[in-house]
């Protein structure tokens, strides 16, 4: 068995960390710089760095130096590594914009460098979700690298060289680094010879040495590089050999090594990320959710309005939301002023997203026909609602991103009389609250039922008569109720009293309240947590302030709480509307207290408890510990309950952090400490704290029978965090029927992620889905007005596809490359 | 164990091409006016694209025929299986050529005009029992060879008039295995539904009689005396051909033939015993034609594969044939005993002639720790372990057998059997290939035979469950195929993980096309089916096609790999094991059963 030691010569760069990133830039700069002369310098010496984003700094800033570095590329002294636009977090950025980070950056790299990346690095990154191996498999990449959690921190992982898989199969060929990514200097340098040689001999196989200078740059220094050399043939020492990640990873295949393997997530490290910030957290899932809806309508103008597609403008905003995923960005442990950089490059993103949904909407609704012949002449001129006050409906084009049908509430700025639809029938209204103070202060809420991945027209009645004051009457009580579920608040706590899913007929409550907004110590830890694993010390519950019942109509009642907890507020709005099985909880919490957490309590009680917790395109179990857990949209209680198997899940529009006590689910909303603080010690200082001051976040209650997986939770969950849009729309003659749907698939437990045009400008179309319920499908299939036609396909647990269609309806399968590298 | 899955008769596709001018074609085929049909809102996919239909007509209960350049599809909206909606037809299994020209409708049915000619697409009731049979009806008309089945070659593509007399396969002792291993239990399932002595029991009996003897005398034919087995063989009438090693049996002893192999091998005209006495009834398959000892030449070189295939036979025969006739039973037991010691004595391994071990067979530590080796062993070590179990089953003895199990447990050859995707992965990655592309197709079918073989003869509970462990890192390759003919070994292996897919496996008996007569699909007319290309450049559907719709293959072949032609061409007529096997143990079983409409 060969047992060389790789030396890896690298240079961990973190772009924003304790600076910003225009000095992030300009260490990128000096460090390349500095790689460069050492390569010149050193005839064996080999630089390893990651990051595409990186490489296109240089490109931009000095061009010459970018063509020195092609050049080492070539010779492969320089080795690109980790296929991603940055060292993303890898617990909270959705599988979309994983696929994203590949995308671009392999491309990029496939363009400049004529290679793509084989190893996957993220040797910072907080923890790994359990979806990694499929993410990094279908980006190209064979192998990975990490560090957190150390063995430290999670001794149960094999300890260095093992094969990862994730739940649908896929696997990669992972290595734990034992002891750091940026060894330098002599003694930092014997120790992890020896180390490294210590750990070669017990397992039988070589190990990688990760050496130079990291986290604002640097890379490997002369004096560590000549050490090194003098160390190539240390006497009762294995051999040390300059190298890269992907020469170990490729000499390790030939090695006949029977290595153990993985199949579970990669925590935990820095727990306390999930939740720091709000702020980058909110943007990231908005902009997420944007940029992929504005992408689909872009696609469907592009085709039915022949509008020229958005694809380069996507791509600048896409790399941004993937540059704000690097992960001490999105953990939130960066410095304060590095957020105000946050919220402009996200901005761009989101208003790329916006400009561009916007008009691809309006370009799509605009084909419609809305004309009614002898109706429509004489109210054409006609603006606002004068129309409508001759007794003319106007037309309200409702559009949905998702690949499945919903129906739902959706809210125009004015109140009606009248709802119909295209097909003439009466449709459920409501004239509700506006948030405005003007007029009659009142918006309108239908009930839209919208045809998967399409649009559905409604023609709404003006009603100048209405007014505010009527809209709510009765007495005030706080319970609600539709066809899924009853709701109770408490008048004394303003907690949830009673919820009872009237299928299975489970009283979740029972003797404990629910949704209690809970205050926790968090003092003693830092804006990491590091090595704090758990968050149970409660400082106090919120109080209630107020409660009123603020709704209370045909289409859906509301029920308003207002908590206090020291110089802290928090409103809350119950929104329970028909037809919904997810209980809508609108939430405001002006927060003022330093180094807590706030988080929303759910103790079901019940036996055989189960959490779950959604990951990148997927879910997974995870231990009822209390442990804080990373997820994406939602997090599933379930438990056995009057001999009946019931869970509930908790869903959010911008939180990432959960933990499950036993029968208890708690979403952290807020975690507001040091910015960027490292168990200092704290000088009296006016910090600045991650979540002070206002913020609005939205979560939601959804009940089921069954195990989370077997339930509707993702479809809920991503309804949720993507709302349909509803387009005032006027009258004109088209050639689009007034409800349509441009791309279905049959299968319930798969959804469409993105509908795109393929980077490579062929107007090839890209459709990528995944499979939600872990369970393998044949027969599947999509149709599609937008190639007029379809295809099959089978699918297998947890699995993601990408498939290209061309112009003359050929389908491939592909990668997320898009079949554009071989 | 659940409730049987009820297959029920279903309209199958039957075919048959004319010329334009005969007089069987419906003058109305050649003077209907082809009319475009309107697909705008077709609800599912279609083969071709919208606009290459040019014309349609509809047949009896709403079903709708649509012709184009690629083929015809059919179109059953009210069909009670989403696969079978949108079925379609094409050249030049279907159809003479793509080029639809007309279409007629003739009750479930319709005829189709194309430049080349007409076809008659007959709709046929069928139930999967007569199915099978008239899937074994072609075998033995057209395929067996001294009851042995693998494939026969035609002189000219889809006609089985063409055929030719003789041929061979390397691996004949595999597939015929395969096959008498079904028509055992087929003759078990009437036995037990009709009584022993119902007509249709008797004749299944003699038919899997027959199989069996046909499987049994390779264990012996070689004559070595040592146990050797013979891959197959050939009598003086065929010829032989230019592929591997064969010896000309002469009496006492038989000579190694000059092919190309032979001459590598440096092995040309060498002698080895011949004359260990064949059992007369296993004789008589051949001296019934009239052949004697000296005009056998047989096939040596013999791989795993075909040792694998043979020893599940041998269990399988045993269990059913042999425990009613004690006579068969002592061959079946002699032939274990011979071939394990052979192999015990070889460092478990098949050695040849000349001292040397055979290519594919070899089982001990020295091949596995090579590299070409290290990624077999999982699959090998499960075989070898099968073997001995089988042995001692058979014999009822432990003894050497037992020990030499012992000894390989302890050298970690039930360890080895978990491996398989770990090494085989790591492999693929070592070459730069994705790991579907470089599956040995044939391997799936021996890991499930030694496996379940092993499982269900294994009495240790921890060992069981490791095999248990082992056939799951099989599935992630297994079960895209969809095929019952391994499944039900895996469910009836590990019962309490495994549950059958009523509707999976509906479609494959349904869809499996009710001939073997192979002679290409037109798939890559196709836009229904994504293609995908690994790493490596091999190509796979995204979606498995039905059976009737695709290529027709043995077990060894990957059903999703995107191509026209046959696994053995177009000039070929292949064996019904695929759907004998599959279906016989179904039925015997109990997860499937025939319902009535």
């Amino acid at each position: 068995m060969d047992k060389t030691i790789k030396l890896v010569g690298n240079a961990h760069l973190d772009p924003i960390w304790l600076w910003r990133w225009q000095e992030g830039c300009a260490e990128v700069l000096q460090t390349f710089r500095s790689a460069l002369d050492r390569l010149k310098e050193y005839n064996d010496f080999v630089f390893t760095c990651s990051s595409a984003a990186y490489y296109k700094w240089v490109e931009e800033i000095d061009p010459q130096m970018f063509e020195e570095i092609r050049i080492m590329v070539k010779k492969g002294r320089w080795v690109p590594v980790n296929g991603w636009w940055v060292q993303p977090d890898c617990n909270m950025p959705s599988g979309e914009s994983f696929a994203r980070q590949a995308l671009y950056s392999q491309l990029y790299y496939y363009e400049k460098f004529g290679i793509t990346c084989k190893t996957g690095y993220n040797v910072d990154s907080f923890g790994h979700n359990g979806m990694l191996p499929q993410l990094l498999k279908k980006g190209g990449m064979d192998f990975y690298v990490f560090q957190r959690p150390n063995m430290n921190e999670n001794s149960e992982i094999p300890e260095n060289l093992f094969w990862w898989d994730s739940a649908d199969g896929s696997r990669v060929l992972t290595y734990r680094l034992p002891d750091g990514y940026a060894a330098n200097g002599k003694e930092s340098l014997d120790r992890r010879i020896e180390e490294m040689n210590k750990r070669a001999e017990e397992t039988g196989h070589g190990m990688m040495l990760f050496y130079g200078v990291g986290n604002h740059g640097g890379g490997p220094a002369r004096g560590d590089i000549e050490y090194l050399i003098e160390n190539l043939e240390r006497e009762g020492y294995n051999d040390l050999e300059f190298s890269s990640p992907d020469e170990y990873f490729e000499d390790i295949l030939n090695e006949f090594l029977d290595l153990p393997s993985w199949s579970d997530d990669l925590q935990h490290h820095a727990s306390g990320c999930y939740s720091a910030t709000s702020l980058i957290k909110a943007l990231n899932r908005k902009a997420e959710n944007a940029l992929a809806a504005a992408e689909k309508w872009d696609t469907v103008s592009s085709i039915v309005a022949d509008s020229k597609p958005c694809t380069e403008e996507f791509e600048k905003a896409w790399k941004k939301v993937c540059f704000n995923q690097f992960h001490d960005i999105m953990c939130g442990c960066s410095i304060m002023e590095a957020y105000e950089d946050v919220k402009e490059s996200e901005g761009y993103a989101l208003n790329i997203a916006s400009e561009s949904y916007n008009n691809a909407v309006l370009r799509i609704a605009r084909k419609i026909d809305t004309w009614i012949e002898g109706v429509s002449e004489p109210v054409f001129e006609e603006r606002h609602f004068s129309g409508a006050d001759n007794g003319f409906p106007r037309p309200v084009v409702v559009f949905n991103p998702h690949s499945y049908e919903v129906e739902l509430p959706v809210r125009t700025h004015h109140p009606s009389k009248a709802v119909t639809d295209s097909d003439g029938a009466e449709v459920l209204f409501q004239n509700v609250r506006s948030s405005r103070s003007n007029d009659n202060h009142l918006d309108t809420l239908f009930m839209a039922k919208v045809p998967a991945f399409g649009y559905a027209t409604y023609w709404l009645e003006f009603d100048n008569e209405a007014r505010a004051e009527k809209e709510l009457s009765g007495e005030q009580n706080f319970f609600m109720e539709n066809e899924y579920m009853t709701v109770e608040l408490d008048s004394q706590t303003g907690y949830i009293k009673s919820l009872v899913d009237k299928k299975s007929g489970v009283e979740y409550a029972g003797e404990n309240f629910l949704a209690i907004p809970t205050v926790i110590n968090d003092e003693t830890t830092d804006t990491w947590a590091h090595n704090v694993f758990k968050f149970h010390e409660v400082k106090g519950l919120m109080e209630l302030v107020s409660i009123e019942r603020v709704e209370n109509g045909a289409l859906r009642s509301v029920v308003r709480t207002k908590h206090k907890f020291g110089e802290s507020y928090l409103t809350q709005e119950f929104i329970l509307a028909k037809g919904q099985k997810t209980l809508r909880v609108d939430c405001k919490a002006m927060w003022q207290e330093k180094f807590t957490m706030l988080k929303f309590a759910f103790p079901t009680g019940g036996s055989e408890e189960s959490s779950t917790y959604e990951i990148p395109c997927g879910y997974i179990k995870r231990p009822c510990n209390g442990e804080e857990e990373p997820a994406l949209n939602w997090a599933d209680l379930t438990v056995t309950k009057d001999g009946k198997r019931v869970g509930l899940s908790v869903i959010s529009d911008s939180k990432y952090s959960y933990d499950c006590p036993g029968a208890e689910l708690r979403l952290t909303a807020l975690r507001n400490v040091i910015f960027a603080d490292h168990y200092s010690d704290r000088p009296a200082a006016d910090f600045n704290f991650t979540d002070e001051g206002l913020n609005r976040f939205s979560y939601g209650i959804y009940l089921h029978e069954d195990e989370a997986e077997n339930s509707d939770i993702v479809k809920q969950a991503h309804t949720f965090n993507n709302n349909v849009v509803a387009v005032p729309e006027s009258y004109h003659k088209g050639e689009l029927s007034q409800k349509e749907s441009f791309i279905y698939t049959n299968l319930d437990n798969v959804i469409i992620t993105a509908l795109k045009r393929c980077e490579d400008g062929s107007g090839d179309l890209i459709v990528r889905l995944y499979e939600t319920k872990g369970i393998e499908c044949s027969r599947g299939y999509i149709m599609s007005k937008l190639f007029d036609g379809g295809f099959w396909y089978d699918i297998g647990k947890h699995e993601i596809k990408t498939f290209r269609i061309d112009r003359e309806t050929n389908v491939s399968e592909v990668n997320f490359l898009e079949g554009i590298v071989e | 164990m659940a409730e049987a899955i009820k297959l029920y008769p279903q309209l199958t596709r039957v075919v048959s091409h004319f010329k334009k001018y005969d007089l069987e074609v419906p003058k109305s085929l050649l003077e209907v006016k082809a009319k475009k049909p309107d697909l705008s809102d077709f609800p599912y996919p279609l083969p071709l694209r919208k606009k290459d239909y040019c014309c349609y007509c509809e047949s009896n209960n709403g079903v709708m025929w649509y012709g184009g350049k690629g083929g015809v599809t059919r179109y059953n909206p009210n069909a009670d299986s989403l696969t079978d909606i949108v079925m379609h037809f094409s050249a030049r299994r279907d159809l003479l050529d793509n080029n639809v020209c007309a279409l007629v409708p003739d009750k479930d049915g319709v005829w189709v005009l194309t430049d080349n000619g007409a076809t008659h697409i007959d709709m046929v009731l069928m139930s999967m029992e007569d199915k099978a049979y008239r899937l074994l009806d072609e075998t033995l008309t057209y395929v067996q060879r001294h009851s042995m089945v693998s494939q026969k070659r035609l002189s000219e593509a889809g006609n089985l008039k063409s055929i030719l007399p003789y041929g061979h396969s390397d691996n004949d002792g595999t597939f015929s295995a395969a096959y008498a291993i079904g028509e055992i239990f087929r003759y078990v399932t009437l036995k037990r539904e009709l009584g022993d002595f119902a007509e249709e029991t008797m004749e299944a009996r003699k038919i899997a009689v027959r199989a069996s003897e046909a499987t049994l005398l390779l264990m012996y034919i070689a004559g070595r005396g040592d146990g050797f087995v013979a891959r197959t063989y050939l009598t003086s009438n065929e010829p032989v051909p230019d592929d591997g090693l064969f010896y000309k049996k002469n009496g006492a002893t038989a000579s190694c033939v000059n092919t190309t192999d032979a001459r590598n091998k440096k092995v040309v005209g060498l002698e080895v015993k011949a004359d260990a006495p064949i059992p007369e009834r296993l004789r008589r398959l051949y001296t019934c034609d009239g052949f004697e000892d000296t005009d056998i030449t047989y096939k040596g070189d013999t791989s795993s594969d075909e040792i694998t295939h043979h020893y599940l036979h041998l269990l399988v025969a045993h269990e059913f044939l042999g425990r009613e006739d004690p006579e068969y039973d002592e061959l079946l037991r002699t032939a274990a005993v011979n071939t394990m010691t052979h192999i015990i004595k070889n460092n478990f391994a098949l050695r040849e002639a000349d001292g040397n071990y055979t290519t594919w067979a070899k089982w001990n530590l020295e091949y596995f720790n090579s590299p070409m080796g290290w990624a077999d062993a999982s699959l090998n070590a499960g075989q070898l372990l099968m073997y001995l179990r089988v042995t001692m089953h058979l014999t009822g003895e432990s003894g050497i057998w037992q020990k030499t199990y012992d000894e390989l447990i302890e050298k970690g050859y039930a360890d080895l059997t978990v491996k398989h995707y770990d090494r085989f992965n790591q492999v693929c990655l070592q070459g730069g290939i994705d790991f579907r592309e470089d599956i040995m197709y044939g391997d799936h079918m021996l890991a499930v035979t030694s496996l379940w073989g092993l499982i269900t003869l294994e009495p240790d509970p921890v060992l069981k469950e490791k095999f248990r462990q082992a056939f799951r890192t099989w599935r992630g390759s297994l079960a895209p195929e969809f095929n019952p003919g391994y499944d039900f070994l895996y469910f009836l292996s590990d019962p309490d993980n495994a549950k059958p897919d009523a509707d999976r496996i509906r479609t494959w008996f349904y869809r499996f096309n009710v001939s073997r007569l192979a002679a290409s699909v037109s798939l890559d007319k196709r836009r229904d089916y994504p293609v995908r290309t690994y790493r490596g450049g091999y190509k796979e559907t995204s979606a498995l096609l039905p059976g009737d719709e695709r290529f027709i293959s043995k077990y060894d072949r990957d059903p999703l790999e995107y191509k026209n032609e046959d696994s053995g061409g177009v000039f070929c007529v292949e064996s019904c094991y695929p759907y004998t096997f599959a279906y016989w143990i179904g039925r015997y079983f109990k997860f499937i059963e025939e319902g009535t409409n």
